[in-house]
């Protein structure tokens, strides 16, 4: 976003202005405010002065104000905005006192409707890029319930997986991706140390404007080892004073509330808080086979409640300083703070139960934020962030209990955990410094520079165990990602090519105690550095204003995450020596804008993808089995396609279905020193959705109860093709995942533009979802939602 | 009559195989001859070799001497990644390894038309030694952390598939030296439970090391009660087995020999002065027979002793490895180990032992007359074989083909009577 705001400032300025700039020593001004025929500002409209050539944009309040340094005369401004008629008002200059002018547009008949679909918005700005992104716009979104996590689940490629309800572990996949090999960023900013309490699917929605969605094809404004793509969301702009209030609450006993309120004064002082809440109990009923907690016989199909599911969490952000000053466009500096608590119901399979185990996470995390264009010279924009991490993290395992899906127990009364005995504590201080600059040689040429910084140095104890971590210091990385991009846009295509050099130091010491005696330690020190070249090309090409294709390449790399190289110490195993993935991503996709007369708009979209990647990270048991451990393992291929038609009808009626279909295949053919060949070489990936989609309709009924209030409906529909468990061609008595299809519903009314009520049912039809592996997720559910806008 | 002992029992696991024939204990059925044509299959699981997604598949056949069978569209899958098979009272077990967590044991018995069948399931803890005890399977799951230092064992019955009893061990006193004993496995010898262990510092970065690498010790526990009865100790040996692998097994006689890797480690460096070798305890006796010993670094010309299978009169399939590099690797290449005149033959006709992957050393089937036994191995270029091994030759003989995976149990099952 942060590379948008100059681009479309300097677009606008490019093909309005005409790269004029205002004479200081004005002597003449020209102001007045642009309204629409309902009395409503019009911001960004063009207001030019002719035949000078001068001109300027209308702020949030429709105001403009030229200076004029020659002398007096006719002229006429001409005032267009898009959707509107243009309009020609003739002025005398030279008198003083110049009242200013009201001028009022009159929306376009003509192509009034036009504007929702051509009408450059952010948006479709961001999609015609030549990267392969999707952009969720989640203002559209804002009356949901939903949270981001859901909110992607919706994007044609995108899968996420979820283990249970609210707050559970999320496993996102993107285009065949999955885990640490997408990348998050809020703002830009890599979102990697930001903890438990801040996962995908506890943010809502309405903390983003959009969320972009970037496919194998990452632009290096994203300063990260992203495999396979990556999710920027975009927050709140400081444009105006604005708050913002919702609470919801639904079944399964969930109560999510959030508040974000922006202050911005005249003199550019800006404040903003923003503070959310999830809770639920997440006590939706599975079906499993409960065991006799004595006897391990099993009472098959027995219909249960979760009993040591909930989740909450706690966050607020705060940030101050200043917007649109000679020296900052943002400056500002800002904390956020939060908490998490999760009870852990189930292990990786239904039958593993549990009713204390829980974990705990908190984050602190101070941060500053810089944003200036035209820095130091003309056309550079710079762009600088930091974050510092102090949060922690507790797992707490330590009731020596049994227990069974009935909720009955049997305690041990020696010391022991359910799962694994721990008190283990931890705080992974996690810093991140970036810094971008973009620099406009001319229209045409572009060059980028950016650098992320990346350091992590674990710290923590068991109070159990409180030696074990004397023997487990240091354990410190630092990794940095320095990109470089040069980018060329002609009328009708455009083209990028950039390079990213991937570094990375690990520095181990494994202590050990050498003669036997109590207290006596020795270190064998270890430090691995990594250092990688990656590249890529997108282009872009408009055949017309409606038509569009676009193509890209990168050769990507994930550095291993600093869990994989140094464990949990609960079930992972650390392995200092595993090396970066890396990919290879081809993206090939064209869009298609459709209109029938003014009314009737079309929108289709087919991408066409292909990965092939290789030194994949995966898990293994350790030698003696107890643990976990990531090893460099499997090559994997994946040519896919995704496709998307959505239709819309003035501003009442739209409708989409996206469909996504990624053929997966297994790309190792020796394993294990075998010179035969795998015989699961080239077979399909198990476990993993394979062809899914989306479908949605929505319907607004205007002026319902009132001029101005607005009745809309909502329907959404997700379909995931059953998938096999295990190897598809192995066996032929095996576990699969059964086809989903999860149906939701929703119904908003708003009141005077402020005021919104919604009721939304998901999961309509109580259809059994399984999800990852073989855990249910929550039934049919009702949630009722309150939200007032104040602006 | 030993040998008919023998085919009484239908344990796959050599270990329970050899507890159970020294057991006074006859319960299991007779079915030698009776009913109208007595059939049998042998089970036969197969793991591919796979990053991920990595499934057992249970296959059946008739011969394994000849032919090929193949996951590919066929067998049995097993739910979860890392699975343990016990057979015992003509059911075969499928027990997952769940990393701590609890998980479903799947049982299976041929039913009329030969066919595995699956009867009801059942819950059970992950255990780290599993054997046949009686009509029992007795699991001991164990501690590696010296915080929590408690063993728990749990009986189970074959009859009706839940569990009868449980209990706790406290292996920090059991070992009486500040570590924790860990069992590497459970044999029934007479009418008491032999659990061979070695120390484990069970913390401080090195949880597998220990520092007593030079001693043998069985803890002796009487059944079903599982009191401790005594501990035999022996310093001529590293211990006796090692992780989740046997190092006793008991002849015709009753008498049980004890084998040992010598493969104690601390901080990563082997530490025993003690040679890989066989010692015994002569049936009836609590101590050690101070005059037998067997050097197998001596009689193999340097190699070490991973895994040994019982196979009948006192010899032995020996998994044999040259470079000691892990405690956890399994033996490539395959003697005949005779313990009653401390002979040691390798075996002709099996692949170059440097190109094997995998060999199949914890479940393997032993011909009713006691002269055979099927193993499978898995050689780079050749892909996985049933071999059957002349035990009086030292020949093997390759058998029957499985093709999309390493063979990780072969056992046989009678069809069930109704």
């Amino acid at each position: 976003m942060q590379t948008l705001i100059p681009r479309t400032i300097i677009l606008i300025g490019s093909l309005l202005l005409g790269f004029f700039s205002f004479p200081q020593q004005g002597k003449t001004t020209v102001s007045g405010v642009v309204k629409d025929t309902n009395d409503k500002p019009i911001y960004g409209a063009t207001v030019l002065v002719e035949p000078l050539n001068k001109g300027v944009s209308t702020d949030e309040q429709g105001y403009f104000q030229l200076s004029i340094g020659t002398g007096n005369g006719s002229y006429t401004l001409r005032v267009t905005y898009l959707g509107f008629d243009e309009k020609r008002v003739p002025i005398e200059l030279g008198q003083t006192g110049e009242s200013p002018y009201n001028i009022v547009l009159e929306e376009s008949s003509y192509d009034l409707d036009e504007v929702v679909v051509s009408g450059k918005s952010i948006v479709n700005q961001v999609k015609e890029k030549a990267f392969n992104v999707n952009v969720i716009d989640a203002k559209k979104l804002h009356n949901t319930t939903l949270d981001l996590g859901h909110a992607l689940d919706r994007t044609s490629g995108i899968r996420v997986r979820e283990s249970g309800g609210v707050g559970s572990q999320m496993n996102f996949s993107l285009n065949g991706f999955r885990g640490k090999q997408v990348r998050f960023f809020i703002d830009g900013i890599p979102m990697d140390n930001f903890g438990s309490s801040f996962q995908l699917n506890n943010i809502p929605v309405n903390l983003a404007e959009r969320v972009e969605v970037y496919k194998g094809v990452v632009p290096i404004g994203l300063g990260a080892d992203a495999l396979g793509g990556a999710v920027n969301i975009i927050t709140n702009t400081y444009e105006k004073s604005h708050l913002d209030a919702s609470y919801s609450y639904g079944s399964f006993n969930t109560h999510r509330s959030m508040v974000n309120a922006i202050y911005v004064s005249k003199s550019g002082f800006t404040a903003q808080l923003n503070a959310y809440q999830n809770y639920s109990d997440n006590n939706y009923d599975v079906t499993v086979d409960v065991a006799d907690i004595n006897t391990g016989e099993y009472y098959p199909d027995q219909t249960v409640e979760r009993f040591h599911d909930k989740y909450h969490n706690e966050t607020v952000i705060a940030n101050i300083g200043v917007v649109n000053k000679s020296y900052a466009d943002q400056l500002l500096l800002g904390v956020t703070t939060g908490s998490s608590y999760r009870e852990i119901q189930t292990g990786a399979r239904i039958v593993s139960v549990f009713g204390a185990w829980h974990r705990k996470g908190n984050i602190l995390m101070p941060s500053l934020k810089y944003i200036k264009k035209d820095f130091i010279a003309n056309g550079l924009d710079v762009r600088l962030n930091a974050n510092y991490n102090f949060g922690q993290e507790k797992n707490i395992d330590t009731l020596h209990r049994r227990y069974n899906w009935f909720g009955q127990y049997k305690e041990y009364d020696n010391p022991g955990g359910e799962r694994s005995y721990s008190l283990y504590e931890y705080r992974n201080n996690t810093g991140i410094a970036t810094a971008s600059f973009d620099y406009e040689l001319s229209q045409n040429h572009k060059f980028s520079l950016s650098n992320t910084f990346n350091t992590f140095n674990r710290k923590g104890e068991d109070q159990l165990d409180p030696d074990s971590e004397i023997y487990e210091q240091p354990r410190k990385t630092i990794k940095n990602i320095l990109g470089l991009g040069y980018g060329y846009e002609a009328e009708n295509w455009s083209a990028n090519i950039f390079a990213k050099q991937y570094f990375q130091q690990n520095k181990f010491s494994q202590s050990y105690n050498p003669s036997g005696d109590y207290g006596d330690i020795a270190y064998r020190d270890q430090t691995n550095k990594f250092s990688y070249l990656g590249y890529g090309l997108a282009l872009t090409h408009f055949f017309n204003d409606d038509f569009q294709i676009k193509a890209s390449f990168e050769k990507s790399y994930r550095m291993p995450e600093t869990e994989e190289l140094y464990g949990d110490l609960v079930n992972l195993q650390g392995n200092i020596d595993l090396k970066p993935e890396q990919s290879y991503n081809y993206n090939l996709g064209a869009s298609y804008w459709w209109h029938m007369g003014t009314q009737h708009h079309i929108n289709l979209n087919a991408n066409g993808f292909y990965r092939d990647a290789s030194d994949f990270i995966r898990p293994v048991l350790n030698n003696n089995q107890t643990m976990q451990v990531m090893d460099n393992l499997g090559s994997v291929t994946n040519l896919g396609i995704e496709s998307e038609i959505r239709y819309q009808y003035r501003e009442k009626f739209s409708a989409g279905v996206n469909v996504t279909y990624q053929n997966l295949r297994n790309n190792t053919k020796y394993e294990g020193g075998q010179t035969t060949e795998s015989v699961v070489y080239r077979d399909r990936i198990p476990n993993m959705p394979y062809l899914y989609g989306n479908a949605d309709m929505s319907y607004t009924f205007q002026n319902v109860g009132g001029t101005g209030n607005l009745l809309s409906i909502g329907y959404n529909m997700l379909y995931v093709h059953a998938f096999y468990l295990y190897w598809p061609s192995l066996g032929d008595d095996k576990f699969d995942i059964p086809e989903q299809i999860s149906q939701d519903f929703n119904i908003t009314y708003t009141w005077k533009e402020d005021l919104q009520f919604t009721f939304e049912c998901r999961n309509i039809f109580n259809k059994k979802l399984y999800d990852n592996f073989s855990l249910q997720k929550p039934g049919r559910s009702f949630t009722g939602k309150i939200r007032y806008t104040f602006f | 009559m030993k040998q008919k002992l023998f085919t009484t029992y239908l344990f796959i696991n050599a270990l329970i195989l050899l507890g159970a024939c020294s057991s006074d204990d006859d319960s299991a059925t007779d079915n030698g001859g009776e009913g109208p044509v007595p059939t049998s299959k042998y089970i036969i699981t197969a793991n591919p070799t796979a990053s991920e997604g990595v499934a057992d598949y249970i296959l059946t056949t008739e011969d394994l001497t000849q032919g090929s069978i193949t996951t590919e569209g066929n067998g049995i899958e097993q739910d979860g990644t890392y699975r343990y098979y016990v057979t015992n009272n003509n059911k075969f077990f499928s027990l997952l390894y769940g990393q701590g967590n609890p998980g479903a044991v799947t049982t299976y018995e041929l039913n009329a038309d030969g066919e595995l069948e699956k009867l009801s399931d059942f819950q059970s803890e992950t255990v780290q030694a599993r054997a046949a005890v009686n009509d029992d399977v007795l699991m001991i799951k164990l501690s590696r952390d010296l915080e929590s230092p408690y063993a728990y064992w749990y009986r189970l019955d074959t009859n009706t598939s839940t569990f009868v009893d449980e209990g706790q061990i406290n292996t920090e006193v059991l070992a009486d030296n500040g570590e924790l004993a860990y069992f590497s496995w459970i044999t029934q010898v007479g009418d008491m439970v032999f659990l061979p262990y070695f120390g484990i510092k069970a913390c401080c970065n090195d949880a597998d090391g220990t520092n007593f690498p030079d001693q043998a010790n069985i803890a002796v526990y009487s059944y079903p009660e599982m009191e401790l009865q005594t501990v035999i100790h022996d310093n001529r040996t590293s211990f006796i087995g090692r992780y989740a692998n046997t190092g006793l097994s008991v002849d015709e006689k009753g008498d049980a020999y004890t084998f040992s890797s010598s493969v104690a480690m601390s901080n990563g460096e082997f530490t025993s002065t003690k040679p890989s070798a066989v010692t015994k305890i002569t049936s009836g006796s609590l101590e050690f027979d101070t005059d037998y010993f067997f050097n197998l670094e001596e009689a193999s010309g340097g190699y070490y002793l991973t895994n040994h299978y019982y196979v009948s009169n006192g010899k032995f399939l020996g998994f044999m490895e040259k470079e000691k590099v892990s405690q956890y690797d399994t033996g490539r290449r395959l003697a005949v180990i005779d313990v009653y005149n401390q002979s040691f033959t390798w075996i002709e006709g099996l692949p170059e032992y440097t190109t094997v992957t995998n060999v199949t050393a914890r479940n393997n089937y032993v011909s009713e007359d006691g002269t055979t036994i099927y193993t499978g191995i898995t050689s780079e270029s050749d892909g996985s074989y049933v071999y059957a091994i002349d035990i009086l030759n030292a020949t093997a003989e390759k058998g029957l083909k499985v093709e999309g995976g390493v063979i990780s149990a072969i056992s046989k099952l009678d069809i069930a009577q109704q």
